[in-house]
């Protein structure tokens, strides 16, 4: 809650400033009927023209004051919270940003969403209304209780006992329903991750036909999300009926004692008037107060859920005195061992080996038995349990992150390409890039002529994770991705699958010249007798690390490999 | 330092809305609309409605009723000091209170139901009809920003009917009341006060016309900035291995930006409407003061009905500064609704030609005459003819782009071709209905899709009153039962956002499982084994083989070692058919599949 409201702290002056405004505009609310007071008295009862005119000269131009406050204070207002809101967000995405995978694995990305937009708009709107009418109820409440215990403190008195207890009451309201609030925004979370899996599953939901079932689970989590939003609105607004009455019950108080008080003359008219009239002010701003309430209790639940994520360490930020050098790109596994946070077995067992600089290195294996987590262990994307990792014989750890990052071209399993053009997704890495660069990337990863072929070229726009494009296609372009960027390691991680031979053949003739160090998945026997050595994995160990002729004689998982791409084998050789 | 306080609310950049307010015309009907259609909502709820109307004048008159007891309790048993009586008016007065509270509870309580009874429609409408746009929809929409029209925009109604209808409403009758009070007290005096009215209506004006653009613009600024954050936070894996977040946080901070100023100024200007509601209110105080001042000189009005007027003058702005407080709630609301109501209005998926029919069971028996497809405006299948007999296994091969995936989109209808004809057992798939159709098949598609929940929930997607054992047989036959059965919870594990925790190729093993389980008549495999090792392949390759026999099935596949078994391999390229006939036939012929097949690398430079 602090850390929250630290981005205030920048703009302390400016509430001072919003609330100095606030005040002018309520003293003249109190001053009014004051002014009419004495037109009345110097103007009319003396029947003084000039003095109408003068104060009511005077009447306009508090007028004009105020509404000059007022509007000035709408700037003061807004900025603040709008600036909030921004620092805010800001804070939310630089603090994701760091976020290691095992942590975003831990709140869903369409529960991150929601903080950013519905959670802190919430805070925001209740800060902004904070500036401007909050001040007015606490204000009106306490000012005529104050007030009314000055004109007589017997008969006021029962405001003592009733203004606590509705305190009191408030609170209560405010805590519980800050709980239910959070609730809602749960259950908003839930049906934002329903609505983004149906979106980025549609294919698949109408290919099974599945619309009915998607609909009934939405209706449920629907549903759920309007009980508790009907619930929730329902208690806090129901505090608003219990105030009041409360408050009246003390005016039947007032009135009845009041009037044993002036009938045995201890008080004077005048006085119990004058509480009564404050009583009816104090009611007036109840109304106020749950409105307050209801904001605040919502605001508190958003500020709990977004304290929630901030509260989650983010990985460190990286200390100025790591080698931020150029590498060559030598690699070296020793005795590595890698297990998922939410797995009981280590994914990778006791790996070891030595690959050098601008070696070509084969990578195969069955389904599941490593080999992208071996790769990802690479960027430090994840950090072995076990062992060491040395790049140039230096620990990894020893790396500046960013530094280490930029020099390793990763084109992952699954394209992944972004909304905005092909020319974006391509440059994605590297925003300077040159179109000469650009589009040799490109050729080099045998897109070029497909891209030139369509209407806009490079300026084509792809869809969210390129869904307008052919599936080799996206491969391409994410090889160009990885490409552009000069990389001194480059990880290819089954890659080529949505390739033909040829062009297989093609991009890999291509890559070859780029004289770095190149580490290849693949499931196909002919790709990886290209390289220089083959590493077998296998159920996350090393299996067997060699040449193809090696692994032919002495591996038999190798040989069943072989064995079951043998027609395929047959024709190459 | 202390000059920068005084300068910085003042100097957001303006937001152009010229072209919004030149269009003002469109946009006050549209805005009018959009209101009558969210009220139009409200229907079917209009008993409930009338109870609350009912409740709201109840409370109002009992909240004038109130007061003015406690007025008259003043003038008998204080200021005349009458001694008996009092109880009784205590008693009445309690009663008064007590059915107050009532009342306003009773209003809130059921408003809150009617609110949320059409928010909940209105979302499942929108869910809904997601479910019925044609696929090409979501080819260039941002998830996260589809997303903020559910959450974001809806909230926004939300709000607004929970809070402002009701005020709407009180304030209305309070304002009548008070006017027609007005009157009776003195007609001049009343069309003094209402000299203002052409001030707020100008200031309202004036207000509005930013504001409504603004809101709109603001609800934008707010889906983009959803859309944007989901992607990157998707993405998040390549923005990582990139090192790309400093560039990210420029980009996320560009659209944070516009948010913040379109907030800002949609804001500020809202923010004016009280404060005018405000200056007329001492406005008309000021003139109450002045004008009866002067007449009270003269002798037209008394003292007395100058302090009651000031007083009404009071009373009668008041709600109207609630209303215009709740105008810019509204206006917001609006902007929200507007923006959903643009997705409700997007076309859907053509209904079901009406002489659609269903096909009962299907023997698969294709017929492609002809068929001419594109996406935008470049043909992506040209003239494509080829008969598929019921049982055959048809394996469409060719390079990548060359419009395979297109093909399997025509069959399964996620598009309509624009020429020729494919008929379905002599039926033109047009005029069937596509879920009937769809039943019909089951695919595994290129881009394998996992969804949040259990492994077993996940395969039962092929056949949702699958028993465990039909489960478990359908992932033994896909072979994905030994890995699964080694995971710590078995099929019981859980799978979060799109089944990160499994690798690709147990990925696409659980979605063979799941085409499995459906046993469809006819079957669909695009690229369905490219992230599977060749050994476990072949494995699959047996059941697949005892799945496919009788069914009609199209396969497309890279590694051309698991389509030579085909009845039949037709050769894209370009969107065009170049080569047809066995994988026999094919090779004997020495054509373009053979150097496919071969992968020997052609001397032409042909490739896309
Ligand atoms: N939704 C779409 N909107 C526009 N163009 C598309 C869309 N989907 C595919 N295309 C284009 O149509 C062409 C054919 O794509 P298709 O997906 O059918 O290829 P494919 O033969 O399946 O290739 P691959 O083997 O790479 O999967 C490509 O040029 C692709 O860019
Ligand atoms: N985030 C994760 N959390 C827990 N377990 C995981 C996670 N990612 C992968 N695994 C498990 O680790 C094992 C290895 O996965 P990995 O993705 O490295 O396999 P792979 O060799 O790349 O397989 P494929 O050829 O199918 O891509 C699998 O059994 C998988 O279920
Ligand atoms: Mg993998
Ligand atoms: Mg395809």
């Amino acid at each position: 809650m602090k850390t929250i409201f630290s981005h205030l702290k920048p703009y302390s002056i400016h509430i001072v400033i919003a609330y100095t405004l606030t005040f002018i505009e309520l003293a003249s609310e109190l001053l009014f009927p004051l002014f009419l007071g004495i037109l009345i008295n110097e103007g009319i009862m003396a029947d003084d023209m000039k003095q109408i005119y003068f104060w009511g000269t005077v009447m306009l131009f508090i007028t004009a004051l105020t509404f000059a406050a007022g509007i000035v204070n709408s700037f003061y207002a807004a900025h603040i919270s709008v600036q909030f809101a921004y620092s805010l967000r800001e804070r939310l995405f630089s603090h994701i940003q760091r976020f290691t995978f095992e942590q975003l694995a831990k709140i869903p990305s369409s529960a991150l969403v929601t903080r950013f937009t519905n959670d802190v708009r919430q805070v925001q709107n209740t800060i902004f209304m904070a500036l401007r009418i909050m001040a007015k109820a606490p204000f009106l409440i306490f000012g005529s209780v104050i007030m009314a215990l000055v004109v007589n403190f017997k008969i006021a008195s029962i405001f003592l006992l009733t203004v606590p207890l509705m305190m009191l009451f408030l609170y209560f309201v405010l805590i519980k329903g800050a709980n239910m609030f959070k609730r809602v925004q749960h259950y908003i979370d839930r049906i934002n991750r329903i609505i983004q899996e149906n979106i980025a599953g549609m294919r698949t939901i109408r290919s099974f036909v599945r619309s009915d079932f998607e609909n009934e689970r939405f209706s449920e989590a629907n549903r759920l999300l309007a009980t508790n939003t009907t619930k929730a609105f329902r208690f806090v607004e129901m505090s608003m009926p219990v105030l009041l009455f409360v408050m009246n019950l003390a005016m039947l108080f007032i009135l009845w004692f009041g009037h044993f008080h002036v009938v045995q003359g201890a008080t004077t008219v005048g006085d119990v008037v004058a509480i009564i009239n404050y009583a009816l002010r104090t009611a007036m701003a109840i109304s106020l107060l749950t409105f307050i309430s209801l904001a605040f209790s919502r605001a508190k639940a958003s500020i709990e859920r977004i304290d929630q994520v901030l509260a989650e360490r983010a990985e460190e930020e990286t200390s100025g005195d790591k080698y931020t050098e150029a590498i060559k790109g030598s690699i070296t596994f020793d005795n590595v061992s890698f297990r998922y946070a939410n797995a009981n077995e280590p994914t990778i067992k006791n790996i070891s080996f030595n690959i050098k600089e601008k070696e070509t290195v084969a990578i195969i294996g069955a389904t599941g038995s490593g080999k992208t987590t071996l790769f990802q262990l690479i960027p430090k994307l994840y950090e072995p349990t076990e062992g060491n990792l040395f790049i140039d014989d230096k620990p990894l750890d020893e790396y500046d992150i960013e530094t280490l990052r930029n020099q390793i071209g990763y084109v992952p399993q699954k394209a992944l390409l972004f909304t905005g053009t092909i020319r974006d997704n391509i440059t994605f890495g590297k925003r300077d890039a040159t179109e000469a660069e650009m589009i040799q990337a490109a050729k080099d990863a045998q897109i070029h002529d497909a891209i030139m072929a369509f209407p806009n070229r490079y300026n084509t726009l792809v869809g969210q994770k390129g869904i307008t494009l052919s599936g080799g296609q996206q491969q391409r372009i994410s090889i160009a991705r990885a490409l552009i960027r000069k990389p001194k390691i480059l990880l290819l991680d089954d890659c080529t699958s949505a390739l033909d031979l040829q062009t297989e053949a093609k991009l890999l003739e291509a890559i070859a010249k780029y004289n770095c160090t190149i580490l290849m998945i693949t499931q196909k026997i002919r790709t990886a007798k290209r390289a220089d050595r083959i590493i077998l994995l296998d159920a996350g160990k090393v299996s067997a690390i060699g040449t193809h002729e090696q692994l032919l004689q002495h591996s038999t998982l190798y040989q069943a490999i072989v064995q079951s791409q043998s027609e395929d084998v047959t024709y190459v050789s | 330092m202390f000059h920068k306080v005084f300068r910085e609310p003042f100097s957001y950049e303006k937001i152009p809305l010229e072209t919004a307010i030149r269009k003002e015309k469109d946009r006050a009907t549209n805005t009018w609309q959009t209101v009558k259609r969210i009220a139009s909502y409200f229907l079917p709820n209009r008993f409930k409605l009338s109870l609350v109307i009912f409740m709201v004048i109840v409370s109002s008159l009992l909240g004038l009723y109130g007061p003015y007891l406690v007025g008259t309790a003043i003038d008998e048993f204080i200021v005349a000091k009458k001694t008996s009586g009092l109880a009784t008016l205590v008693v009445a007065l309690f009663f008064v209170y007590l059915f107050h509270s009532l009342a306003i509870f009773l209003q809130n309580y059921w408003m809150v139901g009617i609110s949320q009874q059409i928010v909940y429609t209105l979302r499942k409408q929108l869910f809904e009809h997601f479910h019925q746009l044609p696929i090409s929809f979501y080819d260039t929409r941002q998830q996260g920003e589809l997303m903020s029209r559910v959450t974001n925009d809806i909230d926004n109604i939300n709000n607004t009917l929970n809070e402002s209808v009701i005020q709407v409403l009180a304030s209305i009758i309070t304002i009548i009341g008070t006017i027609i009070v007005m009157l009776w007290l003195s007609p001049l005096l009343t069309l003094i006060t209402l000299t203002t009215i052409p001030l707020l209506v100008i200031a309202m004006r004036w207000i509005t016309r930013r504001t409504g653009p603004l809101f709109k613009i603001q609800q934008k600024d707010l889906g983009e900035l959803n859309g944007f954050i989901e992607e990157i936070i998707s993405g998040q894996q390549i923005v990582k291995t990139f090192a790309q977040e400093e560039r990210v946080k420029k980009e996320f901070a560009e659209r944070n930006k516009a948010l913040r100023s379109s907030g800002f100024w949609a804001l500020t200007i809202g923010g004016f409407i009280p404060k005018v509601m405000n200056m007329l209110n001492f406005l008309s105080f000021t003139i109450i003061a002045l004008f009866g001042g002067l007449l009270a000189l003269k002798g037209h009005v008394t003292v007395g009905v100058i302090v009651i007027f000031s007083e009404y003058a009071r009373q009668f702005t008041r709600p109207l500064n609630e209303l215009s407080n709740q105008f810019n709630v509204l206006l917001s609301a609006v902007a929200g609704a507007e923006r959903v109501f643009h997705i409700l209005d997007e076309k859907v998926e053509q209904f079901d030609e009406d002489d659609a029919v269903e096909l009962d069971t299907v023997n698969g028996h294709f017929q492609f005459n002809d068929v001419t497809f594109s996406y935008k405006d470049a043909p992506v299948l040209k003239n494509i003819h080829f008969e598929v007999k019921p049982g055959e296994t048809v394996a469409l091969v060719g390079h990548t782009g060359a419009g395979k995936s297109t093909l399997i989109n025509l069959i399964s209808r996620f598009y309509d071709y624009d020429a020729g004809e494919i008929l379905l057992d002599g039926v033109p798939l047009t005029s069937i209905k596509r879920e009937n159709l769809r039943r019909h098949m089951a695919f595994v598609l290129q881009d394998t899709f996992l969804f949040e929940g259990t492994i077993r929930e996940n395969i039962r997607y092929g056949k949702l009153d699958a028993t465990d054992e039909e489960v478990i047989e359908a992932a033994k036959k896909a072979n994905a039962h030994t890995f699964i059965s080694r995971l710590p919870n078995g099929y019981d594990t859980k799978l979060d956002e799109s089944g990160s925790i499994l690798s690709q190729g147990q990925k696409q093993l659980i979605a063979i499982s799941r085409a499995m389980l459906k046993d469809p008549s006819i079957l669909i495999l695009d690229e369905a084994t490219s992230n599977i090792d060749t050994v476990t392949e072949l494995l699959i390759q047996d059941s697949l083989k005892r799945l496919m026999k009788g069914r009609t099935s199209f396969i497309i596949a890279h590694r051309l070692n698991t389509v030579t078994q085909a009845d039949k391999i037709i050769m894209l390229e370009n969107g065009e058919i170049i080569e047809e006939g066995s994988h026999d036939e094919l090779l004997s012929k020495g054509g373009r599949y053979e150097l496919l097949y071969k992968g020997a690398v052609p001397n032409d430079k042909e490739d896309v």
